[in-house]
């Protein structure tokens, strides 16, 4: 390995995981697409930089699925916004791609650790 | 499935609804971004369009997000369409131009590709048609030989190639007793022939083996075309009974079709055998051709080596004068299809390098159109649209003037396959059958498909990066047509628009090959033409004008014997002769140009004797004494026949000039007093005096070279086939009926074979090259135009681009002579590397045109010359326009408007 990870790029997003981490960001209250986008980045330490023109993709899928659902409603500082809210079925997705992505993750760690 | 289920409902569910709904909530997205910065201490405007900015290109990410709820593929796909279709109907100038070049160039591919297609490629409509194959003998010198019934007998037996063979051979037999004597065409075959081309019947049945037994009743098989056009289509006619040459055949059936394998349409069919069965002789030829269905698995070459070896055996057990003969097969779709494969395949070759012309033509006008473009596509890419989108847009819209051109090609082509069919020479196998069927059409989509991707990829080539401010500014500040060309470095278009000098580059060496490849087809055209001309002004050796054929064959039943066929012509010469208005009457066995008619082996009998295998052969002519004369066919030396030349009298020949250059090159006079033996490889015929040599008369057709030939009087060996040449003092054409009547008065039954002036039958035997001059002379033209088109394109673009630079030399002083020669120089430059490389390709491809040659060198320097001037004549006259506009060109406006 000669490229050495530069601390200051941001992390781009791999394939499906923006999707689970937008269950995540719904799984204690319904959200709107800006606050997913701050909660995100402020849950990552800015380390993940959420671009709009995947994220409203995304929630259109996520909507299609019948994981999410959304719905209009007034914000606490009075200002109408789309709110999304997890479903039934979107909260037991979460739970399987949760425990998927540990398992991914420790498998990436045991192979990444360096040997001895 | 559930998710498929839910996107359909939501995409036929009210998708503005969907749409206004994400509009409102990225607005509301903006609002809350901007709330938060304005918390901070912006001003509201400030924090609105930071939060715009963070956000990133709205109408991108709508659309994007739009792409998840339905079909993207077919969404785009409906956009894309839509927008091409506005694209075109921007440009109607340019759209016009390009369908009516492109449907110029794929509807002539396609008619030209529907006759080849019919004619060539279509499998013949026989069962397991691949397998068949034509059979004949031959010689080491001779090929096209009949096989006698013998050789066929034992080749039908002995062989172990074949699954099947059969005879087939066409006979003239007049038909009595149904009103006027007709002359008919009786097909001749054994009962396995009308198996092997898959016949069936529409009504009785066909011949069979039962027919061919001896003591068997004399059967026939109508064929559909006559029992409907001659006998009224009765439907009592099987088991009616039809006189033909005084002999009655019972009607067995009615054929459904006519499989099309004799040289002229067949009214009925005869069973051959019982013609035959009485010939034991090997050597006794009659016309009979062979046809045979391989066995699965046998190769053509193994075939042959099969009959070789029959033919052997038969030499070592039954020797004879024809020993030496072997057999010739050729599978029969290529052997129908011989003569006239040459000529498809050059026309074929030239629509398409017509077609090339055409598609390098619109390639050129896109290009060309793109860099006027590069404005739109900078405006497009502003707001909103990726590089992968513009590039399928684009794609989409030259598909969809491809597409245009293909169909107004296919109805182009429609309308030539008309014209094609309508004027092509009769005796082309099958091209009455053309037609644009489902290979045709499926050949010209994807010749449409093709000319679209290439025509939508050239311009993507050279595409560099999008320099949106630059491109902007430029197409706000430069007239359209110098958009792309004066824009600076960067200012090349993202998408189909190029400009500077690699696009006037790539533009100049589309018109350089549309020239190169125009004068190929000139060049072409012109050895044609002068082929054509050669063969009409050459001249023939007789005076061909102002003569009646009348051709007769005597039917065996009446006229068997010499002496009653002889008094018969002679008869109805004398007759003819007292007709008013005729001046010279006489008969001839094979007119002029009249095709392989008779020929026979023989011998020069001071030379030293040849191996049998290689004696000579030559055309054999019978004729009256008279018949030079009547013909205007000049005697070189010696002399002609006369009356005293008569059977009983010494034998007499006169020769053609080919033969005795042939034997005495160099001697004038050195054929007369000569003798020459005929005959078969033994040689048995009699031995004659040469007494007179004869001026050439090509016996093949007017663009052949004349063969060796000897002719010999009538008498000593008569025919009943003869065609009596009237000469007139005026027009022949009157004296037709009178000729006729004159027929019928000596034998009422007797039925005409033809009756047309001379010239007329000549000039059918130029049909074929007249159709494939024609042909090749209109594409000749139409590679002209469009390279015209494409000369004056290019040139008016330069003009457009340079007209700065124009204004500023007129303004300092340059005449417009200089002008008007900077502009002709550049025509002259693309015309001069036009025509140097397509004349070194014409010098490259000219031995293809050696067949179709004649008269003039395939490599025809003065045929160049023309071709050459004439392509540049037209680069110059297309430059015409252009440099007249560069000249007049108003340097104070033009400058002024640049300090604008």
């Amino acid at each position: 390995m000669t490229t050495v990870d530069e601390p200051l790029e941001r992390l781009q997003f791999l394939d499906g995981t923006l999707e689970v981490l937008i269950l995540r960001s719904l799984q204690l209250a319904p959200n709107h697409a800006y606050g997913i986008t701050q909660f995100l980045e402020r849950q990552s330490a800015n380390e993940f930089v959420v671009d709009n023109g995947s994220l409203y993709p995304a929630l259109q899928r996520l909507l299609q699925r019948g994981w999410i659902s959304s719905q209009w409603k007034t914000s606490p500082n009075a200002r109408r916004a789309k709110y999304y809210r997890l479903t039934p079925l979107g909260r037991r997705q979460l739970v399987a791609a949760t425990s998927k992505w540990r398992r991914f993750v420790a498998a990436m760690g045991r192979v990444l650790a360096p040997e001895g | 499935m559930r998710a498929w289920w839910s996107r359909l409902c939501r995409t036929l569910a009210g998708r503005q609804a969907l749409a206004d709904d994400l509009a409102a909530e990225i607005e509301a997205h903006l609002d809350l971004a901007a709330a938060e910065s304005s918390d901070v201490g912006m001003s509201p405007a400030a924090a609105r369009d930071a939060a715009r900015r963070r956000f990133g290109n709205v109408t991108l990410i709508r659309e994007r997000a739009r792409e998840a709820w339905g079909f993207p593929a077919l969404d785009a796909l409906g956009r894309d369409l839509r927008l091409g279709l506005r694209g075109i109907r921007a440009a109607p100038g340019f759209s016009c131009v390009v369908i009516l070049t492109l449907a110029l160039g794929i509807g002539a591919t396609t008619a030209i590709f529907s006759v080849v297609h019919a004619v060539l490629l279509a499998p013949l409509p026989y069962p397991d048609a691949e397998r068949l194959v034509w059979l004949e003998e031959a010689t080491p010198q001779a090929e096209g030989i009949s096989v006698t019934w013998v050789n066929y007998l034992h080749w039908r037996r002995e062989n172990h190639s074949f699954a099947e063979m059969a005879g087939f051979e066409a006979m003239h037999l007049t038909l009595t007793g149904r009103g006027e004597p007709l002359l008919t065409r009786a097909g001749a075959v054994t009962s396995g022939f009308l198996r092997l081309v898959g016949m069936r019947p529409a009504g009785g049945r066909l011949l069979d083996d039962r027919d061919e037994q001896a003591g068997a009743p004399a059967a026939a098989v109508l064929g559909h075309r006559f029992w409907l056009e001659k006998l009224g289509g009765d439907p009592a006619i099987v088991g009616a009974t039809l006189v033909l040459d005084g002999k009655p055949y019972q009607v067995v059936g009615v054929a459904a079709r006519d499989p099309g394998l004799f040289r002229k349409p067949i009214d009925y069919y005869l069973p051959l055998a019982p013609f035959r069965t009485a010939t034991l002789d090997r050597a006794r030829h009659g016309s009979m051709r062979v046809l045979g269905r391989l066995r699965p698995g046998v190769t053509l070459a193994a075939a042959r080596a099969d009959l070789d070896l029959v033919l052997r055996r038969l030499a070592r057990i039954d020797p004879g004068p024809e020993d030496q003969h072997h057999a010739f097969a050729a599978f029969l779709a290529p052997h129908l299809t011989r003569e006239i494969r040459p000529t498809l395949l050059v026309l074929m070759s030239a629509v398409g390098l017509v077609l090339l012309i055409a598609t390098a033509n619109v390639a050129s006008l896109v290009l060309a159109r793109s860099t006027t473009r590069v404005k739109e596509m900078a405006v497009r890419t502003a707001i909103g649209a990726g590089r992968a989108h513009l590039v399928r847009q684009l794609l989409t819209e030259n598909l969809l003037l491809a597409a245009l051109g293909g169909a107004s090609g296919v109805l182009l082509a429609r309308w030539g396959l008309l014209f094609l069919t309508g004027m092509g020479p009769a005796e082309v196998p099958r091209l009455a059958e053309t037609r644009l069927d489902s290979p045709v059409l499926l050949f010209a989509g994807a010749l449409t498909s093709l000319t679209g991707l290439l025509v939508g990829l050239v311009p993507l080539w050279t595409s560099g990066k999008l320099d949106l401010v630059s491109a902007l500014k430029d197409g706000s500040r430069l007239s359209p047509g110098a958009a792309g060309g004066v824009g600076g470095a960067g200012a090349i278009g993202a998408i189909g628009a190029i400009g500077g000098r690699c696009g006037t580059s790539l533009r100049s060496a589309l018109v350089v090959s549309e020239i190169a490849l125009t004068l190929v087809l000139a060049f072409a055209s012109g050895l044609l033409l002068r082929s054509l001309i050669a063969a009409q002004t050459l001249d023939p050796g007789f005076r061909a004008q102002r003569v009646l054929a009348l051709e007769l064959v005597l039917p065996p039943s009446r006229y068997a014997s010499p002496p009653v066929a002889r008094g018969f012509y002679q008869r109805l010469e004398e007759d003819l002769r007292a007709l008013p208005g005729v001046t010279a009457v006489s008969a001839v066995l094979c007119p002029p140009a009249a095709g392989d008619c008779n020929d026979s082996f023989y011998a020069v009998l001071d030379r030293p004797a040849p191996a049998p295998g290689e004696l000579p052969v030559a055309a054999v002519n019978f004729a009256d004494p008279s018949y030079f004369g009547t013909m205007g066919i000049a005697l070189r030396r010696g002399r002609a026949f006369t009356a005293a030349d008569r059977a009983g009298a010494p034998c007499v020949v006169i020769v053609n000039e080919t033969f005795a250059r042939k034997w005495w090159p160099g001697e004038g006079g050195g054929a007369v007093g000569r003798g020459i033996q005929l005959g078969g490889p033994a040689l048995d015929g009699p031995r004659c005096e040469i007494v007179g040599v004869a001026g050439d008369v090509s016996q093949l057709g007017l663009d052949a070279e004349p063969l060796p030939e000897i002719d010999l009087p009538f008498a000593p060996s008569e025919s009943a086939a003869r065609v009596v040449m009237v000469r007139t003092a005026g027009d022949p054409e009157p004296l037709v009926p009178a000729v006729r009547h004159r027929v019928a008065m000596l034998d009422r039954s007797l039925a005409i074979e033809s009756l047309r002036p001379l010239a007329q039958s000549l000039a059918a035997t130029l049909a074929r090259r007249r159709f494939g001059t024609l042909l090749l002379t209109l594409f000749a033209g139409l590679a002209m135009t469009l390279a015209g088109v494409g000369v004056y394109g290019l040139l008016s673009y330069w003009v457009s681009a340079r007209e700065e630079s124009i204004a500023i030399r007129v303004a300092l002083g340059a005449p417009r002579g200089a002008i008007l020669r900077w502009v002709g120089g550049q025509a002259l430059a693309l015309a001069a590397a036009g025509t140097a490389l397509g004349a070194a390709a014409s010098w490259a491809a000219s031995r293809w045109a050696e067949s179709l040659v004649f008269g003039v060198s395939p490599r025809s320097l003065s045929t160049m010359a023309m071709a050459v001037a004439a392509v540049i004549g037209i680069a110059i006259l297309a430059a015409l326009v252009p440099a007249r506009r560069a000249a007049r060109l108003n340097p104070v406006q033009r400058l002024r408007r640049l300090g604008q």
